[in-house]
């Protein structure tokens, strides 16, 4: 029971960072294509460096809760 | 006269000549569009490249080393990261798409990519005497890895 409370916890805490760090970038990235439509290809390869490195924490917290469960 | 790709030499008049210009404007615009997309273009190629190298040695390790656990393990991390590499690229692509064309927009699929995490997970719990659960979590990071380090690979670069 304790395992699947520290996952709940593991898993929506980093949901919650994950969220938050892709909507910052997102809303960036959104902002700027749509400010200068010619820059797309460079905002648009900062977006996916920025989202894999917001994104690594949360996909290891999953897992680990995962196996913890 | 000047004379190349962009700047053809073209001796006629009237309506041909006409047509003529008009296709080197399409020309130039099809050209610097591809100028545009092509940056992130071979940022995509140069990552899913060493991406496909390091599955390559993962295949070679668990071939030929005394140590196949733990390559298998490498092995399967690796190929469910190379889905969320493609799944990630293909998603930010469609984002930007459909943000210059003024389209409804959808997500970036992050859900997708957890649940690629947890299949490599249950696929390695399900059948532990293959694989390292250990080092199929190291394999699942491989992609991020491998886009960081070619960032600041292409920044030294520049």
């Amino acid at each position: 029971m304790s395992g699947a409370l520290a996952a709940a916890i593991a898993v929506g805490l980093a949901a919650l960072g994950a969220g938050v760090g892709n909507g910052l970038i997102v809303s960036r990235t959104v902002e700027g294509i749509a400010r200068q439509p010619e820059l797309r290809g460079q905002l648009q390869t900062t977006m996916f460096i920025g989202v894999g490195l917001v994104e690594a924490m949360p996909i290891i917290a999953v897992v680990i809760a995962l196996i913890v469960m | 006269m000047h004379c190349d790709l962009l700047h053809f030499c073209y001796e006629g008049s009237g309506p041909a000549k006409r047509a003529h210009t008009e296709g080197i404007y399409h020309a130039r615009f099809y050209w610097e569009k591809s100028q545009i997309m092509s940056y992130s273009g071979m940022t995509v190629n140069r990552q899913r490249k060493w991406m496909l190298y390091l599955l390559a040695l993962f295949v070679l390790g668990a071939g030929f080393t005394p140590y196949p656990r733990i390559f298998l393990g490498l092995l399967l991390g690796g190929a469910a990261s190379f889905y969320n590499l493609w799944l990630l690229q293909r998603k930010v692509s469609a984002l930007a798409e459909s943000v210059e064309t003024n389209k409804r927009a959808t997500g970036i699929g992050t859900l997708s990519r957890m649940a690629a995490a947890v299949l490599a997970v249950f696929i390695a719990l399900r059948y532990d005497a293959y694989f390292d659960m250990i080092f199929v979590i190291v394999g699942l990071m491989t992609s991020y890895l491998v886009i960081v380090i070619d960032f600041f690979m292409s920044e030294s670069e520049e």
